[in-house]
């Protein structure tokens, strides 16, 4: 069971790791999403024949996923391989923090910056979806931009275990293709059904199983309509996220452990 | 003390990843189940960005936005065909309410007026759907495009569809006059004024459109109307012959096969012969077996979605 110390190194690592992100000037991407929604609140008028709210709220959402996929498969493989790189890992292991501390608190850390940056975006797409007189979307809004944040946390997870055991190029790459395949992952095991193939069958029940159901997060479309997800519906979505961060951390604190630094 | 570290580094990593996979599986299954429904409509809601308007915002990639309301096109009227219920007619899918393929056609040709896809599939499809859309989409591909002689077809095509056969034989008769124009355009301008309506002229047209199309969308559409023709004929075909074992023998036959012998000497147009399965069936073009209707003691055509 883990002690107290555990969770207050944790909380320290977690801590620098926030810090950093900000020093990294990670959250400047807020400047052009604030920008990308002012134009759109503004402009869209002319183009939308007084559908500005839906597409606001499509934009932004969209934006909002695509902004923080970016950002988690970037910043998210570097978070290891930069302390291999810059060799602060050794100062920081020769500490009473273990590697499991390490892996988990700059996970966290970067979960809080993550969490800072939707909640933000959140903030700029409700204040555009006013400005447009579309008041009535916000309900469904913040809780596709919850789902939209436990999302990223999944992927942050991929790109962390990546990034533990291989170069951030190829780690970037295959988080990537994780989160391409997990959007699809459903349509694919509907597709293998139709094809009659048994060996296609159970590749894609394989594929389905194993990587993230990101289809289970995937709310714009409903959000762009009015509609917002019930609560029971975003528990069982958090329960399922926190289950896969739980398996990833896992894989990638077994692989980090047996790493060799030399 | 090694045994706590199996423990620890081993066996219990292993069982958390095993355990979470096992819950994930449902817990998957309870969020899809109360993840909100998108309605029906969801899909027929109007464009709330047309074509024309996006023209000069898109950095200069307005040939690749064509590309993706001519893609979106093309799955509205193929979501819309799988998701039917009810058998549908070639020639009439307004009960399909495919009210937003005419503004996705429409928005692909203002951002790229030489694409020609979007102009053909709309011939072939919008005359089933409203002949006003239909006539409007060729004309603005002539507009746009006048040496290209297959619009001045497609355009024919759609008077032909509508029984507008003056119309048609003017247009078909203009597309003649372009250079390259394929001499089938002359026969047609001919045929229009003399036999529009017959069901020569359409096999003439199918089978020319089957030969032109540059997408397999239109070929395909192509293909199943020339079924369709095919079909009736033989139909026809079936009823003439039972009308004859019927006035030799006084009573309708119990199956079809039994006309085998008086329609070994029926000869059908263009040359067919009748298609049999391996049950010894006859079947249509599509392979679904005709049926009888014992009462009328008349052939009927397979009841199937196309």
């Amino acid at each position: 069971m883990p002690n107290s110390n555990f969770f207050s190194t944790t909380y320290a690592v977690a801590r620098n790791a926030f810090r950093e992100a900000v020093r990294d000037r990670v959250l400047y991407n807020l400047i052009v999403f604030v920008l990308l929604l002012t134009a759109a609140a503004i402009f869209l008028g002319e183009l939308t024949a007084g559908q500005e709210a839906r597409v606001v709220t499509d934009l932004g959402l969209s934006a909002t996923l695509i902004f923080g996929v970016f950002i988690a498969i970037f910043v998210g493989v570097s978070l290891v391989w930069k302390e291999l790189e810059k060799r602060t890992v050794y100062s920081l292991l020769s500490k009473p923090v273990s590697r499991t501390n390490f892996i988990l608190g700059k996970y966290l850390g970067f979960c809080v910056t993550l969490l800072f940056n939707t909640l933000v975006m959140g903030v700029v797409i409700t204040l555009a979806l006013l400005y447009v007189g579309g008041a009535k979307y916000i309900a469904g809004v913040w809780p596709a931009i919850y789902l939209i944040f436990l999302e990223m946390t999944i992927i942050t997870g991929v790109a962390i275990m990546f990034s533990s055991f291989s170069t951030p190029a190829l780690s970037a790459l295959l988080t990537f293709f994780v989160f391409v395949i997990g959007h699809f992952s459903s349509s694919l095991r509907d597709l293998a059904q139709s094809m009659g193939s048994d060996a296609a069958l159970v590749f894609f029940n394989i594929v389905y199983y194993l990587l993230p159901n990101f289809s289970n997060f995937a709310v714009i479309s409903n959000a762009a309509i009015g509609q917002h997800p019930p609560a029971s519906m975003l528990g069982f979505a958090t329960l399922y996220a926190v289950v896969y961060d739980v398996i990833l951390l896992t894989i990638t604190a077994v692989i980090f452990k047996r790493r060799n630094f030399k | 003390m090694k045994g706590r570290s199996l423990i620890k580094d081993v066996i219990l990593p292993i069982a958390i990843i095993i355990a979470g996979f096992a819950v994930l599986s449902p817990l998957s299954d309870l969020v899809a189940a109360r993840k909100p429904v998108v309605p029906e409509s969801y899909n027929d809601t109007d464009l709330f960005v047309k074509g024309r308007e996006l023209k000069g915002f898109v950095l200069g990639t307005e040939s690749l936005v064509a590309d993706w309301y001519w893609m979106r096109s093309l799955q509205y009227i193929g979501d819309k065909v799988v998701n039917s219920k009810e058998d549908l007619r070639l020639d009439d899918l307004r009960n399909l309410n495919p009210r937003l393929l005419y503004p996705l056609l429409d928005s692909a040709t203002d951002l790229d007026p030489h694409f020609i896809a979007p102009y053909a599939y709309g011939a072939m499809v919008l005359p089933a759907i409203d002949g006003n859309q239909a006539i409007a989409i060729a004309n603005k591909g002539i507009a746009s495009n006048p040496n290209e002689w297959r619009l001045y077809q497609q355009l024919g095509y759609i008077y032909w569809r509508l029984k507008m056969y003056d119309e048609a034989a003017k247009v078909y008769e203009a597309g003649s006059k372009i250079p390259g124009s394929a001499a089938f355009m002359k026969l047609m301008a001919a045929s229009m004024k003399t036999e529009g309506g017959s069901r020569s002229t359409a096999r003439a047209i199918y089978t020319q459109m089957i030969a032109d199309a540059e997408d397999e969308q239109t070929r395909n559409t192509a293909k199943r109307l020339l079924d369709q023709i095919n079909s009736m004929d033989d139909v026809d075909a079936l009823n003439n012959a039972l009308a004859e074992y019927k006035q030799t023998s006084g009573h309708c036959v119990n199956e079809l096969r039994e006309l085998e012998p008086i329609l070994l000497k029926t000869t059908l147009p263009a040359g067919r012969d009748f298609s049999v399965d391996a049950q010894g069936r006859i079947v249509d073009p599509s392979g679904a077996p005709y049926g009888l209707d014992r009462t009328a003691c008349t052939a009927t055509t397979p009841r199937r979605p196309q």
